[in-house]
Parts: C-alpha cells; sequence; structure tokens
C-alpha cells in the first residue's frame, strides 16, 4: 500500500481551481518528483501535503492516517523552501535544533543529533555562524539539515536548488540524491527543471494545468512521452495528425492522406487513444538518395531553413504535413531549397493524446 | 562631480543644526558648571538632594515607563495585522494610525479633558450604567498624562514595527510551523525577535517623546509636574534659567543613557540583526 495517497483532492482560489479531483500516490522511500512549467499546480500539491493549505475535498492518507485535516505542526513533515527560510537571528546550530528543541529533546541530544546532522550535510565546524555568514549552497545545506534532524516522516523540496548557481546545483542534486537514499526517506521534490527532476527521481509527475498527465520513471518519461504536452516539454518537437491506424505484421499501420508510414510496437506505441505521432529531431534523418532502407519511414520535402549547431545541423524541412526539424551531423550541409527525403525509423515513433 | 566635493551637500544641514540645536545645548550644559564666575555642582546637588525634584522625576521616569510598555502592547498585535494586509487595507489602517499625528497636541488634549472629567463622557456613561457611583478621578493625574501620551505615541511604535514586519520572510512562519510550532509558538519565536530592531526604535522614540512631552502633561497632569513641565515652570515662571539648564542637562542625560541601554538591549536579543 502507498505511504502517500491523495484522493480527489480540490484546491481552488477565488473559485478558481488550481487542482481538482487531483490522485497521487507515493510509495514509502522513493523520491518522486513535482515537474512542470509555473502555474501547473506542483507547488500547490506540496504546499497541500505540507499542510500551508486546506484541501477544498477530498482525502489526505498518510500511513493509513487521515491527515486532511492535521494542521502543519502535527504532521512531521520536513520542509525545505525555496528561500531557505533560515531564522536569520539564530546560528546555524541553533537553527537546526529548533524542532528539536520544540519536541523537548534534552539538551545532550540536542548536540548530539545536531552535530551529527550537520556531518551528513557537510557542515561540521559552522555550528556557530549565523545565516548572513554563509554561501547559498551552504545555506541550503544548513535547510536540508534543519529538516532531517527532526526524522520526519516525509522530507518536501520546494525548488531547493534555484536559487544556486549552475555548478552547485549539479553538486547539490548528488547530495540530496545521496542523502535521501542513505536515510531512505520518502521524498517529494518539485521543480520546473527538467534535468533535475530527471536525474534524481525514482518517479516524475509531469504536471499540466492541475493534473499529472504522466507519472513514471524517468527513462520512461523521456523515451515514451504519454502526451502532446510532455513530448513537448522533453524535446520532441516534431508531430503528425493521422486519421487512421491499423494493425497489421505486428506493426502498427498510420494513415493520413494519401501518406502510410508503420510504427514498431512498444510501450510508446500502446497507447490505443494516440492520435498523434511524436519525433525527436535527433531521430530523424535528411538525405538526397532515393533508395528505400528497412525500418525507415519516407515523406518528401523542401530545406526551407538550415543552422549550424556546431556539432550537427539543424535542418527545418518543410512537407505536405508541415514543417519538420531535425538535427543531423554532417560534414557539408544541404542547401536551402534542396528537394529532399525526410526518413524517420519505425521504432522510435511515439504515439501521444 | 568628484567624490570629494559630495560632503558639500551636508553643509547647509550641518551647519543650521550646529548653529541652532549644537551650540546652544553645549552652552546650556557648560552653564550647568558656572555660577558667578567659578566651576560649581551646586545645582546638581540641589537637584539629586530634594526629595521634591526626586519626585518628579520618579513620576516623569514612571509616566514614560507606563506609556511606552502600554504602547509596545497595544502597538505589537495591531502591527503585525497591518504588516499581514493587502496593500490597499494596509494603507487605509496606516493613515487612520497616524491620524492622533496629525492633529494638534492642544486640540487632542482637550479632548481628553473632555472625556476623561468628572462630569465628562467616560464618567458620565459609567454613572448611567451603574458601574461606578461616583465619578472616577482620572483628569489631572498621571493616569490621564499616560493615556494622553499612549494616544500620541502609539502611531510612532506602530509604523516602525509595520516597518520591520513586513520585511520578515513570511516562509519562516512555515518552516517554524513545519518544525513543530504552533502558531502562538511561532509567533514568539520567529516574530517578536525579528522585530526586535523595530520594537527598540519605537521604544526609544516612546519613551524620550514621552520624557520630553510638555502640552500633553501640562494640559492633562493639573498640579502634578513633570520634569518638562517643572523646567518651563523654573525658567517662565520662577525665572531661574540656572536650575532649569540644570534640568535641561538632566534629561538630555537620561534620554542617551535610555538610548545607549536600549541598543545594548538590542545587541543582546538580536545579535546578527
Amino acid at each position: 500500500m502507498a505511504l502517500l495517497t491523495l484522493e480527489n483532492v480540490s484546491v481552488a482560489y477565488d473559485n478558481q481551481y488550481i487542482l481538482q479531483n487531483f490522485n497521487l500516490n507515493i510509495e514509502k522511500g522513493q523520491l518522486i518528483s513535482l515537474l512542470g512549467p509555473s502555474g501547473c499546480g506542483k507547488t500547490t500539491t506540496l504546499r497541500l501535503i505540507a499542510g500551508f493549505l486546506e484541501a477544498k475535498d477530498g482525502r489526505f492518507m498518510f500511513d493509513g492516517k487521515d491527515y486532511t485535516r492535521v494542521p502543519v505542526n502535527k504532521r512531521n513533515f520536513g520542509f525545505v523552501f525555496q528561500s531557505y527560510a533560515l531564522f536569520p537571528h539564530l546560528s546555524v546550530f541553533d537553527n537546526v535544533a529548533f524542532g528539536l528543541r520544540l519536541r523537548k529533546v534534552n539538551e545532550t541530544e540536542v548536540k548530539t543529533r545536531v552535530q551529527q546532522i550537520l556531518e551528513v550535510v557537510s557542515l561540521g565546524g559552522y555550528e556557530k555562524r549565523f545565516p548572513k555568514e554563509l554561501s547559498g549552497g551552504q545555506r541550503q545545506r544548513v535547510a536540508i539539515a534543519r529538516a532531517l534532524v527532526i526524522q520526519p516522516d516525509l522530507l518536501l523540496f520546494d525548488e531547493p536548488l534555484s536559487n544556486l548557481d549552475a555548478n552547485l546545483r549539479i553538486n547539490m542534486r548528488v547530495e540530496i540524491r545521496r542523502i535521501q537514499q542513505e536515510l531512505g526517506i520518502t521524498t517529494v521534490y518539485v521543480s520546473h527543471d527538467q534535468e533535475e527532476c530527471f536525474s534524481i527521481s525514482d518517479q516524475v509527475a509531469i504536471m499540466n494545468k492541475g493534473v499529472i498527465e504522466q507519472l513514471d520513471d524517468p527513462a520512461t518519461i523521456f523515451k515514451y512521452p504519454k502526451t502532446e504536452f510532455i513530448a513537448r516539454f522533453i524535446g520532441f518537437t516534431n508531430f503528425i495528425d493521422f486519421a487512421e491506424r491499423t494493425e497489421q505484421n505486428g506493426e502498427i499501420g498510420l494513415r493520413v492522406g494519401d501518406h502510410h508510414f508503420t510504427a514498431s510496437k512498444n510501450p510508446g506505441t500502446a497507447n490505443p487513444s494516440g492520435k498523434k505521432c511524436a519525433m525527436r529531431p535527433d531521430d530523424l534523418l535528411v538525405t538526397t538518395e532515393e533508395s528505400t532502407e528497412p525500418g525507415m519511414n519516407r515523406l518528401r520535402g523542401t530545406v526551407k531553413v538550415s543552422t549550424f549547431l556546431g556539432r550537427s545541423y539543424q535542418y527545418v524541412v518543410e512537407t505536405e504535413l508541415g514543417d519538420f526539424t531535425v538535427n543531423q551531423e554532417m560534414e557539408t550541409p544541404y542547401k536551402t531549397g534542396l528537394n529532399v527525403n525526410l526518413l524517420f525509423p519505425k521504432d522510435k515513433v511515439v504515439l501521444v493524446d | 562631480m568628484r567624490k570629494t566635493g559630495l560632503y558639500l551637500l551636508l553643509l547647509p544641514g550641518v551647519l543650521f543644526l550646529t548653529l541652532f540645536m549644537v551650540i546652544p545645548i553645549v552652552m546650556t550644559i557648560a552653564s550647568t558648571f558656572y555660577q558667578d564666575g567659578s566651576f560649581t555642582i551646586q545645582g546638581y546637588l540641589q537637584f539629586l538632594t530634594d526629595a521634591y525634584f526626586l519626585k518628579i522625576m520618579l513620576t516623569t521616569l514612571q509616566v514614560s515607563l507606563v506609556t511606552t510598555i502600554a504602547c509596545i502592547l497595544i502597538g505589537f498585535p495591531a502591527a503585525y495585522y497591518i504588516s499581514k494586509l493587502g496593500p490597499r487595507k494596509k494603507g487605509i489602517l496606516l493613515a487612520l494610525a497616524i491620524f492622533p499625528l496629525l492633529t494638534s497636541s492642544v486640540v487632542r488634549s482637550f479632548s481628553w479633558m473632555i472625556i476623561l472629567g468628572k462630569k465628562g463622557l467616560l464618567n458620565s456613561s459609567l454613572l448611567a450604567i451603574g458601574l461606578i457611583d461616583k465619578p472616577l478621578e482620572i483628569l489631572y493625574t498621571p493616569t490621564a498624562m499616560m493615556i494622553g501620551l499612549i494616544h500620541l505615541f502609539l502611531p510612532l511604535i506602530i509604523i516602525t514595527l509595520v516597518g520591520v514586519m513586513e520585511n520578515i520572510d513570511p516562509d519562516l512562519l512555515k518552516a517554524a510551523e513545519s518544525l513543530g510550532a504552533s502558531k502562538l509558538t511561532a509567533f514568539w519565536k520567529v516574530i517578536v525577535p525579528l522585530s526586535v530592531p523595530g520594537l527598540i526604535i519605537g521604544s526609544i522614540l516612546v519613551f524620550v517623546g514621552s520624557l520630553t512631552a510638555y502640552t500633553t502633561p501640562a494640559l492633562l497632569g493639573g498640579k502634578q509636574r513633570v520634569i518638562s513641565t517643572f523646567l518651563y515652570q523654573n525658567a517662565i515662571t520662577l525665572n531661574d534659567w540656572h536650575l532649569a539648564s540644570v534640568i535641561a542637562t538632566i534629561m538630555i542625560v537620561i534620554t542617551f543613557v535610555v538610548i545607549y541601554f536600549m541598543n545594548k538591549l538590542a545587541t543582546k536579543l538580536n545579535p546578527k540583526g
């Protein structure tokens, strides 16, 4: 059974629904990311779990108990804020000890536990510093230590790395993943950074307009997006609306007007309601040769734009079915206006809603 | 512009203050140590050994202290409420809060006389509903002074506190709650210590303001003297400018001592504020 369950939860501001009949299950020990553009409801979901927001309808179950109306301070969840939210009037030690002292832990144990957790986040020796005297990355680690030291039942991160510079962000996300796995603590992580979410999560939930469009492990989402929104979000730029779908010889036949394409059967084409083919620009090929290679679909077109990208060229190819973007490594580029064949492998086609 | 010339911008202000404030104050202080052409501390000895003078000083300090504490107790929750409001409501409430500062202290004191007098609004209402059977003696007592001064200075503490509280990251309260603090504990452990700078500045303004206020104690205090009215009496009625200067110097010293200790307190309560 899932550790955390949101059942038909709705949240509204000024009669505007942010979440409506929202459902989510999280297994114990997992790190799950909520990923999506701003306004998709990911932060709302996190704040709801933390208890900063109350659900208008629905239930929030945690570890078999109804947490819907449990106040924030009784939940024992650790929350790491985007702004770190360290208490500026308290030293690193007192910041981290804050939660323990509220739990009436005796001072000797407070000392041991604070020191232990500061070691875990590699901040031993910084006890006496004040937040002002720390760098962004150090503040972030204090914030994590402060959330961890209370031995929370759930750890919540709200865009924790977005105020850090790029190098530090990569170090910190490795750190977060290491600590999370070391302590085996169930974690919900909110970010709008795709790479960040994909690199640290067991599961990624991609949200759009208050709905989870897909919840899968990162590799599956990356290879087999379920909707056009997700496909675009993770870098699919080419789409073909098809009119008819048939199955023959263990393959899927797709028809648009007079054009016929085939797609291999795989998890990416299993979606029976899919109405579009999606393809990455890296998976397409542009060629002037007429011989048909096996396993390839072919579409005639003209090179409309050719851009040098450094390692490769990017072409926009104009066809009867619209414009396609192709990234291709080659020595001498095709010229604008050239008639070409656009090839796309049938095992790289994904069918999306 | 050359950077070295920038200090010239300060010149008019510095000149004005030196001529009309610093020099007179220095002369006043200096004059207290000279009488009939020779050095003396007779004025101070006289002041500090006279029971009547000391009682006036004690009353003044008492009135100022109670006024300051009352302003903090009333102003703190109000300021917190205002700091949480949206910009429109905040503007309206702040304007209402500073309203007392916009009316003349004479007018304000007369209103209090009408309310607090023997046959005033307060007493006649209390008599009418039978809560008391003879009028309360409020007007012309230290209590009346305090009421008038609280009314006068509450805006100062509210304004300074709102300024500080607005800048407290609301996530800090959430963080405290997520760590197990109830709303009240979070307020006590986060909002209160972080408001200390505003509280100190506000308290200094109120305390020093109460200590030196003249109109309100003069009108609401009746025969009850405070240092400022006593000073006035010595200078204008009794024409004893030497003693008046001594009193003025003592007021200046008290003011600086108060500011010094308040600042000490601030550093102690909020080490990295």
